[in-house]
């Protein structure tokens, strides 16, 4: 048994445990997903810690670089004059997945001890959870484009149900508003898949493929076919690499979310539950990132190189503009979600930027980020729970209520505006020196980027700041008067339990960076030789 | 005139030649009178005698199919004088054909309002086998006298399966339109039919001589014969602009008449324009008029007012009407490859369509019958109180959306990979259109497709004293297309390998 078929399917293992349990039971789900994913982290943990570094494990284009590789024909038909189509069941790691795995799998663990507060419908809620749980791991693990794609569409419906079932006042428009978006993104990159898998043959088999590595060799491409490098092929009058490279980044750029494309981002956000919200944050927007870094930049490098000034643009607006937006908010949960917009900005930038600092700065600024916004989500379910409200001026004078809390909530502010000590720092810096040496070292992004990235940062520490003044510091003075009062008591053992590892895990990865960097060096050092050799 | 005596002989042993490779439809032809007399000798009790009967002749009939596999898995057979061509193509369409029939005949007595008729159900099955008989004919006919005939045999059955029961005047007017608008579609393909014989000198389509005949017509009144049987063709089929009837038709006929009309004869008409365009594709290389820009047009317009004008309905079995005529569309795009890849992508595409579509029409019925529910708005909150059947219909809207991991998905790409197959030939601007279109709609059909999970789970019913009835045949059949089309959607193989 392949470790990494089973780290993708023990989710669906228990998931099947659940359905079989009685209703009667339903008081257990809870913990058999907590077991589930438990399980799953740490296996995470056994193949971070197993994982190989060096020049030779590389991967990006290197079929045998990747590690803890399986790799099963799945579904193959002869096309008559085409040939032959090959899928495959193709999973593998590089250095790229393995720190976003692990984040994953610890991040599905919080999302469970989240999960304490639904009530209702439970099996159908740890059943659609654990779906999920599947999907996403697969996303990461998955090098053949067909099963990508089956798992990144699997992740749309068991959203779309646990956004609807049970989220907010306006759960019904934000479920739909998200999956509409996301699936008018993917339904063109199939397209493009399709189009890919009929240009590129497999050297060893000789037939079509849609093994994503073997699409990064302009070697494969046979010639005259739409995508073939040489052949300069047009799509309704436009250059065919093109348009393949920008579908495909939409349909990314939708996941992350870029501006203009991130509008479903604080609808779904506001109305799904906070474990829902923690998973969105948490891990969905880091397969748009990652879908970019592995897949965009990845089949389409040199349309990636020819446009990077666009692309760092955009990296820019998204910052400028979540932290603007995330400065104008009065609700809690909003403000968060528009930082994450703003976050998210600094990995497109970075990748934008095409130097190893600006990689290595996007890969960590999406594992720093994973982490940090898992615990801001929390933190708002903790006090939304207790008083059902989250408008920043219903409440004062927190940190004299709930001190505990606090603390807590200004590790999480801190980190997330990019304290030197916590993994945002270093991963924000990472990435703002690699456009600057982008300027000098391959031209592709002007100065003036850095520094409007420097600015975001700037106004992250406004609005975290000052919601931090707002909400916690002065007189205490509650909308909800003495019964907010009782309701808000102070963090319980499992709260504690859940925030700590997080609170520790973004002050080590700020202190020891390398325990990312180490393992994510050789990948993205191969992937720049690979950028540049184009 | 030829003198016909000596000949007598030789169209003898032609017949009887034929009739070896002619088994599926006898057999059907004797089921037929066997159901017939059946109903006759029990009278009105007769309705599960008639459905045991036809159910296992049918399985009969689907062994005898599989038989001829055999017989065609290198060699295509003309039989009866060219009237009919047995093509490895040929046989799939009537397995696929004979398997969802066998489906529908088990189906028909589950719906409250349908078996509630004072006749009974006997005489519906001795019509539906009639109307499978035609389907199978329509499937093989290669000449326009065969193509006429076949056509009208599915359509007179069809005519008296829709107003088989008309409960209020609504169902009375969409039965009455159905076959007024099917008498005038017939006429008109009549009419492209004599003129293709006055044209061309004969019949037989395939004959090389028609088409060097056709050529030397002036090609605008050749093409308006070929437009006009289209015009029939189209009819079965219900693309824009020959769809108008659909809505009102599927809505007013019985549910279980409904997922007949929109899988049976559609399939079978499919099959039978495969059969149809290749000789007139011939024809318009020569005179510059391609068919396949005509049906590309038909199939983007088709897609783009199915789909759309689904959206804005709230009646369940309309809004899958609409839906049906984008699915058409859709699959218009692998006809136009003209090519056997196109084709196996085709059969493979209808055969989920279909399944799914009746299963959700079986679901539809289920809904009716322990809920009342006819309208989306009637779904609201069932979920959680008939949770089995509420899932299976959502993994069935996921399949007819075409979302992974779904039957419905597979059938996608590989339609897509055989336009695109041609497309890296031809650069034909309206392929990359049809994809774009497909594409697009798949994203529209999403809006109304979801709208039955979202009244099912996310809405709260209304109504709360409502008295729930169980029913467990429709459920158990929508679990197995649901599995079905589940496991098509992780294997696509198990089917598409045979096509």
């Amino acid at each position: 048994m392949n470790i990494l078929t089973l780290l993708i399917f023990i989710p669906v293992l228990f998931g099947f445990i659940i359905m079989l349990l009685p209703s009667s039971m339903r008081n257990s789900f809870k913990y058999i997903t907590l077991a589930a994913t438990l399980i799953q982290l740490g296996i995470a943990i056994w193949i971070y810690l197993n994982f190989k570094t060096g020049a030779n494990y590389g991967g990006i284009n290197h079929e045998d670089q990747f590690q803890f590789v399986q790799k099963i024909p799945w579904i193959g038909l002869n096309l008559g004059s085409l040939g032959k189509m090959q899928i495959d069941y193709f999973v593998g790691i590089d250095g790229i997945s393995i720190t976003l795995l692990v984040m994953t799998s610890l991040v599905m663990v919080i999302a469970t001890l989240a999960s304490w507060e639904i009530k209702s419908n439970l099996k159908g809620f740890f059943l659609l959870f654990l779906l999920l749980d599947m999907a996403v791991i697969g996303v990461f693990c998955a090098l053949d484009f067909f099963l990508f794609y089956m798992f990144y569409e699997l992740m749309l419906l068991p959203l779309y149900f646990l956004i609807g079932m049970w989220g907010g006042a306006r759960r019904e428009y934000a479920a739909i508003k998200f999956f509409l978006y996301t699936l008018f993104g993917s339904v063109f990159m199939l397209l493009v898949m399709v189009g890919l898998y009929l240009s590129v043959t497999d050297p060893v088999t000789g037939s079509h493929t849609f093994n994503i590595v073997q699409m990064m060799n302009p070697a494969n491409y046979s010639a005259g076919s739409v995508f073939s490098l040489a052949s300069h092929q047009t799509i309704l009058g436009m250059p065919a690499r093109t348009v393949g490279f920008v579908v495909l980044f939409i349909a990314f750029a939708i996941k992350v979310p870029v501006v203009p494309l991130h509008t479903w981002l604080p609808d779904a956000h506001v109305e799904a539950p906070t474990p829902v919200s923690i998973i969105l944050a948490g891990i969905l927007l880091k397969i748009g990132g990652y879908g970019i870094i592995r897949i965009c930049i990845g089949i389409f490098p040199e349309v990636a190189t020819a446009h990077a000034f666009w692309l760092g643009l955009l990296g820019v607006i998204s910052i400028l503009y979540g932290a603007f937006n995330a400065l104008a908010q009065r609700d809690l949960k909003r403000m968060i979600a528009y930082s994450s917009v703003s976050h998210m900005g600094f990995v497109l930038l970075g990748i934008a930027s095409q130097t190893a600092e600006g990689i290595s700065g996007a890969v960590m600024q999406m594992v720093s980020h994973g982490f940090l916004s898992t615990m801001l989500f929390f933190l708002v379910g903790v006090i939304y729970n207790r008083v059902h409200d989250r408008d920043i001026y219903h409440f004062r004078g927190l940190g004299t209520l709930m001190p505990k809390y606090t603390a807590f909530v200004m590790i999480a502010f801190f980190a997330s505006l990019g304290l030197p000590g916590f993994s945002a720092f270093v991963a924000e810096a990472f990435t703002l020196a690699g456009v600057f040496k982008s300027h000098t070292d391959n031209g592709l992004l002007p100065y003036w980027m850095a520094i409007c990235g420097t600015v975001g940062i700037l106004l992250g520490a406004a609005y975290f700041l000052w919601t931090l003044q707002r909400m916690f510091f002065g007189q205490e003075s509650l909308k909800g008067g003495s019964v907010w009062k009782i309701a808000l008591t102070d963090i319980n053992l499992r709260e504690k339990l859940t925030l700590a590892p997080l609170a520790i895990i973004a002050l080590a990865l700020g202190i020891m960076p390398s325990l990312v960097f180490d393992k994510i060096n050789d990948s993205v050092l191969t992937l720049i030789q690979f950028l540049h050799l184009k | 005139m030829h003198p016909l005596l000596p000949h007598i002989t030789d169209h003898l042993t032609d017949i009887f030649g034929s009739l070896g490779y002619f088994i599926p439809e006898v057999y059907l032809g004797l089921l037929f009178l066997v159901v017939m007399i059946t109903d006759v000798l029990f009278g009105k009790k007769s309705t599960s005698l008639c459905r045991t009967v036809a159910c296992a002749g049918l399985l009969v009939v689907l062994f005898k199919d599989l038989q001829q596999v055999g017989i065609t898995l290198n060699a295509q057979h003309f039989i009866f004088s060219n009237m009919l061509l047995l093509s490895p193509a040929a046989v799939w369409f009537k397995l696929v054909i004979d398997l969802l029939a066998f489906i529908l005949l088990l189906y028909f007595t589950w719906d409250k309002k349908l078996a509630s008729h004072k006749k009974g159900l006997s005489d519906l099955y001795t019509i539906t086998i009639a109307s499978i008989f035609g389907l199978h004919l329509m499937v093989m006919a290669v000449n326009l006298l065969s193509i006429y005939l076949a056509i009208e045999m599915v359509s007179i059955a069809s005519y008296l399966m829709v107003a088989y029961r008309s409960e209020n005047a609504f169902s009375t007017e969409a039965g009455l339109k159905y076959v007024l608008f099917g008498a005038a579609s017939s006429a008109i393909m009549l009419y492209g039919i004599s003129l293709l014989y006055g044209f061309g000198g004969s019949l037989d389509i395939v004959l090389q001589s028609t088409v060097t005949e056709l050529l030397k017509v002036n090609p605008l009144s050749s093409f308006f014969a070929i437009l006009l049987i289209l015009v029939g063709i189209g009819f079965k089929l219900s693309f824009v602009p020959v769809h108008f009837w659909v809505p009102d038709v599927y809505q007013g006929a019985p549910t279980p008449v409904t997922a007949y009309l929109s899988t049976l004869p559609k399939i079978a008409a499919f099959a039978l324009l495969v059969n149809f365009l290749p000789p007139f594709i011939l024809l318009g290389k020569g005179t510059g008029f391609d068919l396949g820009i005509l049906l590309s047009v038909a199939g983007i317009i088709s897609m783009i007012a199915g789909n759309f004008a689904a959206v804005m309905q709230s009646n369940v079995k309309r809004m899958l009407a609409y839906s049906s005529i984008g699915h058409t569309g859709f699959a218009l795009m692998a006809v136009v490859t003209f090519n056997q890849q196109g084709l196996s992508a085709l059969t493979y595409y209808l055969l989920v369509y279909a399944l799914a579509n009746i299963g959700a029409l079986v679901l539809a019925t289920y809904f009716s019958n322990v809920a009342d529910a006819e309208d989306m708005d009637g779904y609201k909150g069932l979920g959680l109180k008939y949770p089995v059947a509420a899932v299976c219909f959502t993994i069935i809207m996921i399949s007819l959306t075409g979302l992974p991991v779904s039957a419905g998905f597979t059938g996608k790409v590989f339609v897509f990979s055989a336009v695109y197959g041609i497309y890296q030939q031809t650069h034909s601007i309206w392929l990359m259109l049809l994809m774009a279109t497909g594409a697009l709609t798949t994203v529209v059909s999403l809006f109304y497709y979801i709208k039955i999970p979202l009244n099912l789970f996310l809405k709260r019913a209304e109504n709360q004293d409502i008295v729930y009835v169980k029913s467990y045949n429709s459920v158990i059949l929508a679990v197995i297309i649901s599995f079905a089309l589940i496991l098509l959607g992780v294997f696509p193989d198990f089917v598409l390998k045979y096509l």
